[in-house]
C-alpha cells in the first residue's frame, strides 16, 4: 500500500486531532481539514493498522468503525504515542507567517494589536523563518471609515456613503449594504449591495469620502462568492479600448495597465492596444500623459483629446501667463 | 506512517533491521532486501520534506559502525501556543489569504496542525478585512525560494518594450506593493542594491550556488528600499482652481478647498514632482486649472500643447 506524503501529513495532523476531540462526526473533520468524507474514512482504514512496532492489542490506534459507519461519528483510542502535531515545515511557517503580515497591513490600528500577538507566538514556534525577508505592503484607507464598514458588515446595517467614481470623475451619494471586504492589488475595497445601483458593486475604499452606519437593517441579498479580481480587472468584450503610439517614457504603462503589444517598437515608437473602463478614463490618461501617449485610434478619442487640451489652454490665454509666441 | 510512530517511541537509535523486522508494511511476502532498502530510502526522503528530522546515530559510542535511526520527540513535536480566541480567529483568516495553489496549501496544513493542536480556529469570529496576496509572476516560485534561503540567482530582466539583459543578483528579500512583486538585492555585476520587478524577471530563474551562499548584510531593511517605490514627501503646494462637482481624484488630495463661484472652487495641493503634479492636472482638461506656482503652471500648458502639436504632426 503506497501513501502520499500529503496522506502521511494529515494523518500525523488527524491522530492528535482526533485524541484532543473525543468524538466528533466525520463531516465535521472532513471540513476541518478541507478533504471529501471519503478521504477521512479512507485515512481511518489506514490509522487502524498502525501503531507501535510489534505490536500487541493495545498498541495499535483503534477506531470505533461501527459508529463511523452507523452515525458518522469519529472515536479513535489508543494513540498515546502521538499527542500532538508536527512542527511546521519552514514552508508551512513561511507561508503562514507571510500570510499573518499581510493580514497585518490591511488591519486598523486597533486590530493591529492582536495580529502582532498572534505573530509573536507563532514567530516563537517557527524558528529560523520567523524572521523571513517578505513584506507585504497594502495602501491605508481612513481607519475610521475602515473601522464604520467592518462594524456595519458585522452587525449588518446599511451605510450611506459618498464615493468618488474616477471612470466617470463624480461624486454622488449611495446607500449599500457591505457584504465583504478585502484586499485586492495592495488596495482596501469593500464589496456591497449598492440601492443607486441596484446591483453588487465593488468600492475602493479610499474613494469613500464619508461613511455612516444607518439603523437600517440590510436586506438579504443571495450573492453568489465570486472570483473578484476577475470583475475588477478582466477584460470583457465590452471593454473600452484604444491604440495608441507610446514613446520611451510611457512604456512603464503597459506593466500598470491591460496592453496588448502589437509589435515590437520603430525608432521608439511602441503602438499598443490599451483597454480601459471608459473612454473618458483612456482621455485623461492621454492627456496626463502628453507627448508621450498619442491616439491612433479611434479618431473620435483623438478629437476629443485634442478638444479638451485646446478647451484647457484657452484658461490660460493672456491672464499671468507670458505668451511663447 | 509506521515508521514515524516507530521512530517516535524509541529513546534508543533503532538500526534497518529492527526497522525491517518491526514496522508492518516492511515485511512480509514479496519484500526483499533491495526493495525494503527503496521503500525505506523513499520514506525517510518524503519524511524530511515534511520537516520531520530523522537522527542517525549510536547507541554505543565504540560500536560507531552500529549506525540507528531516531526521532526526537522535542524536535517533532509542535511547541504549545496558547492563543486568545481573537488571536486565533486572525490565524484562521490566514488559510485564505494565498492566492497561490502552492503557498495556500503550505498555509492551510499550517493551520490544520494548529486545529490538531486543539486550537478552535475560526475566522467567522472577527469581522474584518479579507486580505488576498497572488503571486501570478512567472518567476515566483523560484525567486520565493532563492530569497528566502539565500541561493544567488541569475535571470534574464526585461523591460516593457526592451531586450532582456541577463543579471546576477544575491536576493535579500521580496516585497509587495500595490499587488505586485518585487526583489530587492545585491546586483553582482553592478556591485550595487537594486529592486526587481519579479514580473520583468524571465521565468528560468537559475541558482548560481546552494542555500545560504551569502548573508544579508548588518541593517538591510525591505520597508526601507520598498520606500523607494511610495510617492516622494511633498515639498509645496500648489493652487488649483476645478470645476464643481469635477476633478475628484485632485479634491482628494486636497489640503483646503475654498469656494470660488458658481462653476469653480479653489483647492490647494501638497506635492512632491512639479512635473507630476502638471500631468494630473492636465489630465482633467478644463476641468482643472493650475494657478501656483509658476512651474506648474508653465508645465501644464507645455503639455497641453505638446498635445496639439502631436496632433497637428499626425
Amino acid at each position: 500500500m503506497t501513501i502520499s506524503s500529503n496522506q502521511v501529513s494529515r494523518m500525523l495532523a488527524l491522530v492528535p486531532y482526533l485524541r484532543n476531540r473525543g468524538e466528533i462526526p466525520v463531516d465535521d473533520v472532513a471540513r476541518d481539514f478541507g478533504v471529501p468524507v471519503k478521504q477521512i474514512v479512507k485515512d481511518l482504514s489506514i490509522l487502524w493498522f498502525c501503531g507501535l512496532p510489534n505490536a500487541y492489542p493495545g498498541d495499535m490506534i483503534s477506531i470505533d468503525m461501527d459508529a463511523l459507519k452507523i452515525d458518522g461519528v469519529v472515536k479513535l483510542s489508543d494513540a498515546d504515542f502521538l499527542p500532538k502535531p508536527s512542527r511546521f515545515s519552514p514552508y508551512e511557517a513561511l507561508a503562514l507567517i507571510v500570510a499573518l503580515r499581510t493580514i497585518r497591513a490591511s488591519a486598523t490600528p486597533d486590530q493591529a494589536h492582536i495580529i502582532d500577538t498572534a505573530l509573536a507566538k507563532l514567530e516563537e514556534v517557527c524558528g529560523d523563518v520567523a524572521g523571513a525577508p517578505v513584506d507585504v505592503h497594502v495602501e491605508a484607507a481612513d481607519p475610521q471609515i475602515q473601522s464604520t464598514l467592518e462594524a456595519a458588515l458585522a452587525n449588518k446595517v446599511r451605510v450611506a456613503i459618498r464615493y468618488t467614481t474616477p471612470a466617470r470623475d463624480e461624486e454622488n451619494e449611495r446607500e449599500i449594504d457591505p457584504v465583504r471586504m478585502f484586499t485586492a492589488q495592495g488596495r482596501l475595497f469593500c464589496e456591497a449591495w449598492c440601492y443607486l445601483a441596484d446591483d453588487v458593486r465593488i468600492f475602493r475604499l479610499d474613494r469613500i469620502l464619508s461613511a455612516e452606519a444607518t439603523q437600517t437593517p440590510t436586506a438579504p441579498h443571495d450573492l453568489e462568492r465570486r472570483d473578484l479580481s476577475e470583475d475588477l480587472f478582466g477584460v470583457s468584450e465590452d471593454t473600452a479600448w484604444a491604440i495608441l503610439d507610446l514613446q520611451p517614457a510611457a512604456y512603464w504603462l503597459a506593466e500598470y495597465y491591460t496592453i496588448e503589444s502589437l509589435g515590437e517598437p520603430v525608432d521608439g515608437v511602441w503602438r499598443v492596444k490599451m483597454f480601459a473602463t471608459g473612454m473618458e478614463w483612456m482621455r485623461r490618461l492621454v492627456l496626463k500623459n502628453a507627448g508621450a501617449v498619442t491616439v491612433v485610434e479611434p479618431h473620435v478619442l483623438a478629437e476629443d483629446v485634442a478638444t479638451h487640451a485646446r478647451l484647457a489652454l484657452s484658461a490660460y490665454d493672456g491672464n499671468n501667463l507670458k505668451s511663447e509666441e | 506512517m509506521n515508521l514515524v510512530i516507530a521512530l517516535l517511541v524509541t529513546r534508543q537509535f533503532v538500526s534497518k533491521e529492527q526497522i525491517r523486522d518491526s514496522v508492518a508494511g516492511y515485511s512480509g511476502d514479496g519484500v526483499d532486501v533491495g526493495s525494503f532498502d527503496r521503500m525505506f530510502e523513499r520514506d525517510k526522503k518524503e519524511l524530511r520534506e515534511l520537516g520531520i528530522m530523522i537522527e542517525t546515530g549510536s547507541n554505543e559510542a565504540f560500536f560507531e559502525d552500529e549506525k540507528g535511526y531516531r526521532i526526537r520527540r522535542d524536535e517533532f513535536e509542535l511547541a504549545d501556543i496558547l492563543f486568545t480566541s481573537e488571536e486565533a480567529a486572525v490565524v484562521g483568516l490566514a488559510a485564505r489569504v494565498w492566492q497561490h495553489a502552492g503557498l495556500a496549501a503550505e498555509s492551510s496544513n499550517a493551520i490544520l496542525k494548529l486545529k490538531a493542536a486543539g486550537i478552535a480556529v475560526d475566522p467567522n469570529a472577527l469581522t474584518m478585512v479579507e486580505p488576498q496576496l497572488s503571486a501570478d509572476e512567472p518567476s515566483f516560485d523560484r525567486m520565493w525560494e532563492a530569497a528566502t534561503q539565500q541561493i544567488p540567482v541569475t535571470f534574464a530582466y526585461q523591460r516593457p518594450g526592451q531586450q532582456p539583459e541577463a543579471r546576477r543578483v544575491e536576493p535579500w528579500g521580496l516585497f509587495s506593493w500595490h499587488g505586485r512583486w518585487y526583489m530587492a538585492g545585491f546586483d553582482l555585476e553592478r556591485e550595487a542594491e537594486r529592486v526587481f520587478r519579479l514580473s520583468r524577471v524571465h521565468k528560468e530563474v537559475s541558482f548560481a550556488g546552494t542555500p545560504g551562499s551569502y548573508t544579508i548584510p548588518e541593517g538591510v531593511d525591505l520597508r526601507q528600499i520598498a520606500q523607494a517605490l511610495f510617492p516622494a514627501p511633498a515639498i509645496d503646494a500648489a493652487t488649483i482652481r476645478v470645476r464643481r462637482g469635477r476633478c475628484q481624484d485632485l479634491r482628494r488630495q486636497s489640503e483646503t478647498t475654498k469656494r470660488v463661484d458658481d462653476q469653480w472652487d479653489e483647492i490647494t495641493v501638497a506635492y512632491a514632482s512639479p512635473w507630476q503634479l502638471a500631468s494630473e492636472i492636465a489630465s482633467f482638461g478644463p476641468d482643472a486649472v493650475a494657478i501656483a506656482p509658476g512651474d506648474v503652471r508653465e508645465q501644464v500648458v507645455a503639455k497641453l500643447r505638446s498635445v496639439l502639436s502631436a496632433e497637428g504632426a499626425a
